[in-house]
Parts: C-alpha cells; structure tokens; sequence
C-alpha cells in the first residue's frame, strides 16, 4: 500500500481511496450513495445543504461528507440511525416550503428532492397549518426560468456561475426562510454556459424554457452521443421522446467537458427532427429523376466511380463521422485530386474558469477525424479543382450558393445528403444518409480523442448511414472486395484507427494517439 | 315385413292434456300474485335489492373546476400507468403560464377499466364512471377526447377501499 493511499470502511465495505478524498466520493466508490443537495463533483463544496450528513466513529457529531476528508483506518456509517433521522429532519426543513407540484413540474422524475424524501423522507409534514412562503416566476435570462418557491437554496447555481463560468450574476439575496436566489438587476443569465444551471438545479427551480413542459423525464429514452457542434466534442445525452429529440444534455467526461455543455449545442437540436428528410435514392438520366431503391442505386454509384474519366474530388462536411469519410475516401479511390472539408467558423466562447472546455471556433465536430484520414481544409482550393473534374462526391456539407455554381461544373455529381437540396438538382445521383441522431459514428475531437456516438432514433425511409452507402458502392466498383457489415468493422477498418474498435472507445473514448496525429499532420 | 308396434293401452286420465295443461297454468297464476323479481330495464335502472356498485368502474369522466376547465394539469401519470396504452395526453401551456392537455384522449374500446388512471391522479381529474350504457353506431365515436370527457355527467367510481375491501 502506498503512503498515497488510505484504507477506509464505509457501511461495512472497506475500501481504499487517494489522501485527501472526500468521503462522500469515497462512498460513491464503495458503492454507496449519500444522499446530497449542494454538493456536485465539477463545483466547490460549501456544505450547506446539511444533507450529506455521515457518523464518522469517534467524531463528536455528525460530518458533512462532502467536505470531510478521509483518514486513515475511518469507519463511517451513512445509513445509521443517527444519521438518517438528520437527513430526514433536513428533508422535513426543506419541504416546510416547498411546493407540491410536482404533476407540473419540469423536474418530476429526476428530481433529487422527490428521490431523497420517497427513499428516507417523513411520511406526513408537521407543518400543514402554516401557508407555504409564495413568490412569482422569475425571468434569469435566454432560456432560463426561476421558480423561487421550488427552490432549496443548495447554491450550485450561484456557484457555478462564479467559479465555473466566471460571471457572478447569480447570488443568494435576503437570510433565513426569506432567502432566494436573485439575478443582478443590470444583468441577465445570458453567459454562453449557463444553461449548465438547468441540469445543476437538483430541484425544478431552474428550468429551461425550451423544454417547459414538453416531455415528462420518465417518458425520454437516453441515448449516449457526441455533440457535433464544434471541435471540443463534448459528450451529451440525446432524450428522445417518440423518436423525436426533445432535449440535449451534457453527459459527463471529466477529461473532455466535465460535468457541461454550451447552449449553443443545447439548441442544436432540431435539425435532428426535420420532417422533410430524403426518404429513398434518387438518379437522374436524360428523362429526369427517377427514386431507386438501394440496389439500383449502388451499382450507379458504383459505375459513377469507376467510369470516372479523371480526377474524383471529396467535399465532406464537419458533421461526417470518421467511418462515413473514411469510407467515402475509399469509394474515392486513387484518383481522388482533393478532398476537403468544410470548416465554418465561430466566435470561441470559453466556459471560464475551467481549462481546455470551450465553444471553439470551428465548428465542425470531426476536423481532426477528417485530418487523420486524409482531408484537408482547403476548401477553396477543393472548389476551385472542380472544373473539370470527373466526378465530385459531396458527403453532408452544408452548401452555400457559391458552392452550388461551383459544384455545376463538375462532370458528375454523387450528394450523399440528409435533405434534398433543391439547388442541386444537378446531382447524378442523391443518396439519403442517416444523420448523428440516426447512426452508430466516431468523432475525433481536437484533442485527438476518438469518441463515439450512438442512434438515438431511426432513420426515416430508406436512408442508410452514409459509410454503408460508400462502403458498398466500394464493394461494387472494385469487384471482389468485403464491404464492412457494421459500424464497429467499418470503423476498425479505417488505417489511423487500426485495431481499434468500439469496445476499446467505451463511452468516453479514448485517445488515438499523438504519433498517428504527427504523421498525419 | 310387417313392424311390429305395440300399444300401450294406458288409463284415459294419464294421457290426457288437461291436467298437465292445468298444471303448468296454475304455476304461472301463482307467480302473477307473488313480488316480483325482475328489474324493468331500461324503464327502472335499479332497484330496492340491486343497485350498480359505487366502485363500478366503467366509461371515464373528467372532472372541471369552477371555470368550468379540466382539472388536468398533463403531468402524464395517467397514460405512464395505463396497462392498455389507451391514453392519448399531449401537454401545452395556456396565456397564463399554466400546464394544461392540449390533448386528452381515451380509447375506450382499448381501455381495461381497472382504475388506475384514477388512482394515480394528483390532481383528482379523470375517473371511472359508475356507468355501464356506451353503445354508438360508430366506433370512432368509442375514442373520447376532453371535451366529451368533461361533458359526462355520471357519478364517479369510488374505487376499492383496502380500508372497507366489501365496500359495506
């Protein structure tokens, strides 16, 4: 054992932790939850809630467990009697006030204090004969409502916005049972962060007004995935309700975005529920266009690549996982001339005070996925090749007009697209693609971590993910070749990412490597 | 061949009709003089010895306030509990911030009855009605939506008490 390390036994599990944890992060590794109102990993611990009371043998009275540090040979008990009864006369305090309206509010269900009271509340309150304290709905700012006469005054917000986001505009105003959280009076929650309070609020007194009363939490399916915003790559949860997106929330990653998510990825939504999604291939000859179905479209994507007379240019977009460019730039083969993808460009909103998290200014999730696999960013000069190119494959680029013209003078053009574009109605050949929310995909975030994503909800119609699509159009072209069957083997099989798979990512993914990166570079 | 029958030579009194007729008649006078026991429906609904059950648990109703609004606030237990999935509840927000169903519907042909969407309301809104007559002659119309929800007018089923189990 090193001198680094300390043995502790917390309800009867002995465990040993780092000198210097905290015992209620010690618990949660023996298995053990305390319950917990202020306290949050990624904020510091004031210990105000008192809910995280603990008996620590030999110690006088209770601890607070989120601030009391472990030592050597402790033993805690954080479902004794003693320490329960206080827990429950905390929950007593903290419902004196509270309303209960929970069939109205927002964060019925995965709400810490409807979970702590029904696991170890009292059955009754001993306070029916006072009027509970009433304050109207507060405005905090863009997508922010405070219900004050919810809130427990655990602090995480006012916390988080002075030293997380570095923009104290939040504070606890008045003492005692007239205390509420208040707004400075010139200033608005309007920080580029600060939907992060929605999720901290433990209680439905912070709540977002994008998803008021749209979807009940138990009614929302989770789903593990990447936002595909910007180079950071923050881990997220997309909350399907009816295979619609209702909502996204930061999934947590201490190594990439801790506990948070910018609101700028909160919003990016909605594309993911557009109704007007290309449903089936279309080609177009001399008569005009004709839908397909997939084996028909295949072997004219096939025999667009092969009897391409000339160069082939790629025109990616920032939102094409690895597996669908890597595999585009297969079906490119040796005769792609350039392959680029479209970066479009931000203004950078760090989060504050935390290192390395910020909403960057390229804002295209998988640059670095496309640089290991061989795309450039010179997008004009991708563009300016494509006068008298043979054929250009287009692969989920957001067009603008210029693009457009440009992409006229190319011989033939394959548009491996989500929605139909009407502008190009040049294109050879538009294949309906599945979007983030609809696929299994990595992306590789700035820092070279490969991250994965998963489907969320199905994709309409016919639409396929896009690395199927090239994979076997591959397949068909270069006769006698296996096309990948699964997200994870198409992945597997792409160079920079070699023996790597899915189950080697994990959910939080991991690092490809710095000298893959330099070679690449 | 010749078949051979044989014939019973019984008393004139044993074959005779009359008696037998006599017999049967005199059964049904008596029963015109005696109480009767059968309920006149549809003229009588219930008697004096049987009525409906108040825990009967029939066709839904939803209760309004003073205003004459559904009491539903849409928080969504109702159709999360249904067994048979035969709540329709889409939630909205009214001009003074409040949550109320956009829409509300109930597949009646779908629906069990077993009276869970009412005990799992907060807010005492939808029941199960004491009421047992739904015929239509449609059976789109079997799929009721708020409006004629809040339009019953039937009493509402008490439900089982595990305080009083035969509801005495």
């Amino acid at each position: 054992m090193s001198t680094d390390m300390v043995s502790v036994t917390i309800d009867g599990v002995p465990i040993q932790v780092a000198k210097g944890t905290m015992i209620i992060e010690a618990a949660k590794q023996a298995g053990v939850v305390v319950p917990h109102y202020c306290y949050h990993p990624s904020l510091p611990s004031p210990a105000v809630c008192r809910m995280c009371l603990v008996e620590v043998e030999k110690a006088p009275k209770l601890m607070p467990a989120c601030v009391t540090a472990v030592a050597d040979g402790q033993v805690v008990q954080v479902n004794s009697p003693v320490a329960k009864k206080a827990r429950e006369g905390v929950l007593e305090f903290l419902l004196i006030n509270h309303p209960l309206d929970c069939p109205i509010c927002d964060q019925a269900g995965e709400c810490e204090l409807q979970d702590f009271v029904f696991q170890e509340g009292r059955w009754g309150s001993r306070y029916d004969d006072y009027p509970k304290r009433y304050a109207p709905v507060e405005d905090f700012g863009p997508d922010v409502l405070y219900v004050p006469n919810r809130c427990i005054l655990c602090t995480r917000c006012v916390r988080f916005m002075e030293s997380v986001a570095g923009d104290s505009v939040l504070e606890v105003y008045e003492r005692g049972d007239r205390a509420f959280i208040g707004i400075d009076p010139e200033h608005a929650l309007d920080h580029p962060w600060s939907g992060n309070v929605v999720d901290l609020c433990p209680v439905g007194s912070l709540i977002s007004k994008d998803f008021l009363h749209k979807a009940r939490a138990w009614e929302l399916d989770k789903t593990a995935s990447i936002c595909p915003g910007c180079t950071q790559g923050c881990n997220m949860t997309i909350d399907t309700r009816d295979s619609a997106v209702v909502r996204l929330r930061p999934r947590p990653n201490l190594d990439v975005n801790r506990h948070f998510m910018c609101d700028t990825g909160r919003a990016d939504y909605r594309w993911m529920n557009r109704g007007d999604r290309l449903e089936a291939p279309l080609w177009r000859d001399a008569a005009g266009v004709h839908a397909c179905d997939w084996d028909a479209a295949l072997d004219r994507l096939a025999s667009l690549v092969a009897g391409a007379d000339g160069a082939v240019v790629v025109l990616a977009g920032g939102r094409a996982s690895c597996e669908s460019i890597g595999w585009t730039l297969q079906l490119a083969g040796r005769r792609r001339r350039a392959a680029a993808m479209k970066v479009p460009m931000g203004i950078e909103a760090p989060i504050g005070l935390v290192p390395n998290l910020a909403l960057r200014r390229e804002r295209a999730a998988n640059l670095e996925g496309g640089r290991l696999l061989g795309l450039s960013t010179d997008w004009v000069g991708a563009i300016a090749l494509l006068p008298g190119t043979a054929l250009a494959i287009v692969l989920d680029v957001d067009l603008d007009d210029a693009d457009v013209l440009a992409l006229e003078a190319a011989a033939h053009v394959v548009h491996f697209a989500a929605v139909l574009d009407p502008r190009m109605h040049g294109a050879d050949l538009v294949l309906p693609i599945a979007t983030l929310a609809e696929e299994q995909g990595v992306f590789v975030n700035r820092d070279q971590r490969a991250q994965r994503y998963l489907p969320a909800k199905s994709a309409p119609g016919m639409a396929r993910p896009a690395w199927w699509i090239a994979s076997q159009g591959w397949a068909r072209a270069e006769a006698n070749r296996r096309a990948p069957t699964t997200a994870s083997e198409a992945f597997g099989m792409l160079e920079p990412f070699a023996g790597l798979t899915y189950r080697d990512l994990g959910l939080t993914g991991c690092t490809v490597g710095a000298g893959i990166a330099g070679a690449a570079r | 061949m010749a078949i051979g029958v044989k014939v019973m030579q019984r008393p004139e009194r044993e074959v005779s009709y009359i008696r037998a007729t006599l017999k049967g008649m005199s059964l049904t006078f008596k029963h015109m003089f005696q109480p009767r026991v059968t309920m006149q429906y549809p003229e009588a609904k219930s008697t004096d010895d049987w009525r409906i059950a108040t825990r009967w648990r029939g066709t839904h109703r939803m209760m309004t306030d003073e205003q004459g609004r559904s009491k539903c606030v849409a928080c969504g237990l109702c159709p999360q509990v249904c067994p048979a999935n035969c709540i329709k509840l889409v939630p909205g927000e009214d001009e003074n911030g409040n949550r109320y169903p956009l829409i509300y519907e109930i597949d009646e042909f779908r629906c069990v009855f077993c009276g869970y969407c009412q005990e799992v309301c907060p807010e005492e809104a939808i029941h199960v009605g004491v009421h047992y007559e739904n015929s239509e002659y449609s059976r789109d119309r079997f799929v009721y939506d708020l409006e004629r929800l809040q339009a019953q007018t039937h009493p509402v089923s008490t439900l089982w008490d595990p305080a009083d189990p035969r509801g005495q």
